[in-house]
């Protein structure tokens, strides 16, 4: 059935689909009508899952995490300074190999303090085990949710999901909300290999020495890497049950492009939209949203970006003493064991903060990379006040 | 069982991180310093209640709706729980740690209830030794003689009381009103005693109907006289009638005799007894009123009967004392009172009334009753047993001939019933003691009660739990953990309607129902005792505590408590302890 939905009711349109048990969660803008809506869904009785209320993101991770482990089907909501509170249980929580997912809505940390869009906060948590999906649109974002779980699950390990504060979260969208029987078929209950059982009693998530640690790491990547075929396996089937098919990347224009944009988020569509001007203008203009960052897809980037000439990666973050942070992945990805890409790569930051990112912004960014032989210098500051 | 598992290769692994046999090979209790143990300890009401009583036990039993067992507890320390439950004047509750939470228990009402429950069911005390041959006499039945007599009779002796009236009870008979302590309640308390196999001899007069000397032959001797003399004003016109002692007054009353009283009845003094006879005489339809040296806040009567008083409209007049009755044919008419002030703090630490020159003024009376104190009337007693109108004696009620006790208001005492049972319990165990050549002050140790003179009958008699206690150690107020505990407001018993003008003898306040008393005994504390809340259990973070197999209390596996103290921490009535290692 189609709706008007903002990007925040998508998220919990979307667990109330995947049937979420558990939902541990605490109020932060502009995360809060995630969990509001999910809140008045169980209270009157749409939802049967138990909700509960926490002191701080820190406890609604380890509400979530206990749950989890307890065979249950859990989910959070947060942002920015509260996806930071959670910092040590990101770890914990994929450590203990909990399927859990998290909606993130991206904003910018303070001080200053700032309710803007940024990706930032989610990608300071890259190396926290979670896998990452970044979201164009709130369809996008209620499919997201949906599949997460079944990824999640899947590989026993926890998905962040992540939309643009405010250009998502409280923007307007029609969003086709699937028939309950469709996601029931595509999404079977939760039925975990391993659980805290009674009947059953291990020891979970207790010391391991140096000895036995180092495999559980080298597992726990092995599980990383499966991630990619699953998540297109998993897009696949969601496609096939519910008719839009999702991918860990999506190319624009890319085949025969002289020049690829490369974005996520909302950065994406304001990005289709230059890329359509300028190829009715007869140039080779291409993009390729980043759906999926953590795993990052490196061996679908490097088939898709190896034979490009000229890469410009648009990054609404900044890794301080760096550079963005697509920026840095993407270079990572392609200098590779099977080839070094010749490519000149542009690194763009923009819009932090919530600034403002117009299509003229982005067709002053193409423009920029089409006219330079190569990139001046490691970070492009667009629309820097001088 | 557990052993250590060796992984060989990452496949080996299980998935994520969990142990695929147990744990318990890792014996974690081996990195304590500090271990916990389950250790009662004494709640404050017990401590301060003269008698003893195991109040938190009985709230706990209560709760649960075991009135029996509840009974059973109380009359272990106290054979009066109907009487007291009435006439206590209830310190308990004046040390209750729900007192500074929101209002402290009515254990008082509790009492009264279970005391009821008793005498409905017909509910019997246990003996807890096998007879023996000694023989103790008792001479006076109020609430010491038949308490001493009680605990006698369970630890095997037998008993013979000597009460020189012709019913039994002293002060609870003759002295206490019907409408503080119906009649019907005293007599069946005491026939269960009787029934227990205590003999009481009504009638029988020391030095007339048994001389001093045949006292003596007995064992053992207990002396619970009582004092039933008004003390003296020694003003003017004292003689004159219409002038009554209010000790007489109430045992008049109590007798059922008639006693005639004018309109205006004066009663003088700030006690109970004034309290008793100012509402005795309002309720035969005279005028009463208080006339009292101190102010209100000095009475010694108990609050309670203070309000009741008020509240039946009787008037008090504070800082006048009397100077001089006159009178007209031999009969009371007038009574001239001088106004006091109060100057510096007396012996007793109230502040000492003293005369305002100049500020006397006379009312016209019909009656005065004299209630400013008692005497004991000491005729048969040895002078050198003496000592400031008291019987002298050492802390376990021990008199200078070593086989004759003492207790009760003879001896140095507060004058009250509890303070009476106290002492008949403590003597009790003395004269077992004395009998069979112990020194009562090595067991101290082993049943005091705190630190305010309580000692604990169970204790003596070895009647614990099994569990370690801690008497000497009482939990205070700090010491409870309130996030466990909400604000619930104290229930109170009804009341008959009180007004003034009241002519009923019925008794003011109604007994809880039950269901009101499992809703009050839930509002303890517990201070001090495990109440089986399975806090420890739930907060263990070692799963180291767990319920013992007969479902009573806890065990902890010391294999595995690390000592942490969150049992300890998170016990909201301080039933655990955290002690050093190897201590």
């Amino acid at each position: 059935m189609k709706k008007v939905l903002m990007g925040n009711h998508a998220v919990s349109y979307g667990a109330r689909l995947a049937r979420v048990e558990v939902i541990a969660a605490y109020p932060i803008t502009p995360q809060t009508q995630i969990v509001e809506e999910l809140s008045e869904l169980c209270a009157n009785g749409e939802l049967d899952a138990k909700f509960i209320k926490v002191e701080s993101e820190h406890s609604a991770m380890a509400s979530c995490m206990g749950s989890s482990a307890a065979g249950a089907r859990a989910f959070t909501a947060t942002s920015s300074q509260g996806l930071a509170l959670m910092h040590e249980l990101l770890h914990f929580a994929s450590g203990s190999r909990l399927p859990i997912v998290l909606a993130n809505v991206n904003r910018a940390m303070g001080p200053g303090w700032n309710i803007w869009t940024e990706q930032t906060d989610s990608l300071a948590q890259r190396d926290t085990g979670w896998l990452q999906f970044y979201c164009e649109n709130n369809q996008e974002v209620l499919d997201t949710v949906i599949q997460s779980f079944k990824i999640a699950e899947q590989l026993a390990l926890p998905v962040m999901m992540v939309l643009d504060a405010f250009i998502l979260s409280h923007t307007y969208e029609i969003v086709d909300v699937p028939e309950r029987e469709l996601i029931d078929k595509f999404l079977p209950p939760y039925m975990p290999e391993f659980k805290m059982d009674v009947d059953d009693p291990h020891a979970f998530g207790a010391l391991v020495t140096p000895d036995n640690y180092y495999e559980i790491r080298y597992k726990m990547q092995k599980s990383m890497e499966k991630a990619p075929q699953i998540v297109t396996q998993t897009g696949v089937e969601y496609g096939e049950i519910v008719g839009r098919s999702y991918d860990v990347l999506e190319t624009y224009f890319c085949d025969d492009a002289e020049l690829v944009l490369v974005a996520a988020g909302t950065l994406v569509s304001n990005s289709r939209a230059v890329v359509q001007e300028y190829r009715s203008k007869g140039i080779k203009l291409g993009l390729l949203k980043i759906r999926m960052f953590r795993p990052f897809p490196t061996e679908q980037v490097r088939k898709i970006l190896l034979h490009i000439p000229k890469i410009a990666v648009i990054d609404r973050n900044i890794s301080f003493g760096a550079s963005g942070i697509f920026f840095q992945e993407l270079k990572a990805a392609l200098y590779g064991r099977d080839g070094v890409s010749e490519a000149r790569i542009f690194g763009f930051i923009i819009g932090l903060g919530g600034r403002d990112v117009r299509l003229q912004d982005i067709a002053e960014i193409v423009d920029y990379a089409l006219e330079e032989e190569k990139p001046k210098e490691d970070i492009i500051w667009m629309g820097l006040k001088r | 069982m557990s052993k250590v598992i060796k992984f060989n290769k990452e496949s080996d692994l299980p998935p994520l991180v969990m142990s695929l046999g147990t744990t318990l090979v890792n014996k974690t209790g081996s990195w304590r310093y500090l271990r916990p143990v389950y250790q009662d300890k004494t709640a404050p009401c017990i401590e301060a209640c003269p008698a003893s009583e195991d109040i938190q036990q009985y709230m706990y039993l209560v709760a649960k709706g075991e009135f029996d067992k509840a009974w059973e507890t109380l009359v272990a320390e106290n054979p009066f729980p109907a009487v007291c439950g009435r006439v206590c004047y209830h310190p308990c509750e004046l040390s209750c740690n729900r007192g500074e939470f929101d209002q402290p228990l009515a254990i008082n009402a509790v009492e009264r209830f279970i005391g009821d429950h008793g005498l409905e069911r017909s509910l019997e005390p246990f003996k807890i030794a096998a007879d023996r041959k000694e023989k103790v006499a008792i001479v006076g039945s109020g609430p010491a003689g038949l308490t001493c007599a009680y605990n006698l009779r369970r630890l095997g002796f037998k008993v013979v009381v000597l009460e020189k009236n012709e019913k039994p009870g002293g002060v609870l008979q003759f002295g206490i009103p019907e409408y503080r302590l119906p009649k019907d309640i005293l007599a069946k308390e005491i026939s269960r005693l009787e029934d227990f196999g205590i003999e009481i001899k009504t009638g029988v007069e020391i030095g007339k109907d048994v001389s001093w000397a045949a006292l003596l032959k007995y064992d053992a001797v207990f002396l619970a006289l009582g004092v039933h003399r008004s003390r003296a004003m020694d003003v003017p016109g004292e003689e004159l009638d219409g002038v009554i002692s209010g000790l007489e007054f109430l045992s008049q009353i109590a007798r059922g005799e008639k006693v005639a009283l004018g309109q205006n009845v004066a009663v003088i003094g700030g006690g109970n007894t004034a309290m008793d006879a100012v509402r005795t005489a309002l309720r035969l339809g005279s005028k009463a009123k208080i006339y009292y040296r101190r102010t209100r806040a000095e009475m010694p009567a108990i609050r309670d009967e203070i309000e009741e008083a008020e509240r039946e409209g009787i008037e008090m007049e504070f800082l006048v004392t009397p100077v001089r009755i006159s009178g007209e044919n031999g009969r009371v008419k007038e009574m001239t009172l001088q106004k006091m002030e109060l100057g510096a703090p007396d012996e007793s630490g109230r502040r000492r009334p003293v005369p305002v020159a100049g500020s006397e003024y006379t009312v016209t009376i019909d009656n005065v009753i004299t209630a400013i104190g008692e005497m004991g009337d000491f005729n048969f007693i040895p002078e050198d047993m003496l000592e400031w109108g008291t019987v002298k004696t050492n802390h376990f009620g021990q008199t200078n001939i070593e086989h004759v006790f003492a207790g009760g208001d003879i001896i140095e005492q507060p004058h009250t019933v509890v303070h009476a049972i106290g002492s008949g319990k403590r003597t009790a165990m003395a004269i077992q003691a004395y009998l069979d050549h112990v020194d009562p002050e090595t067991l101290v140790d082993k049943i005091s009660v705190g630190f305010k003179g309580g000692f604990s009958f169970e204790r003596f008699n070895d009647g614990q739990t099994g569990d370690p206690v801690d008497n000497h150690q009482v939990v205070h107020y700090e010491q409870i953990n309130k996030n466990y505990f909400t604000e619930k407001p104290r229930n109170e018993a009804d009341e008959q309607e009180i007004s003034a003008g009241i002519t009923t003898f019925r008794e003011v306040k109604t007994t809880f129902d039950a269901q009101t008393v499992i809703g009050e005994a839930l509002r303890c504390f517990n201070c001090g005792v495990c109440n089986m809340c399975d806090n420890c259990v739930i907060f263990c973070p070692d799963v180291a505590i767990k319920r013992r197999e007969d479902d009573y209390r806890y065990e902890i596996d010391y294999d595995y408590c690390k000592g942490c103290g969150i049992c300890v921490v998170e016990c909201p009535r301080n039933a655990l302890s955290l002690i050093p290692e190897g201590k």
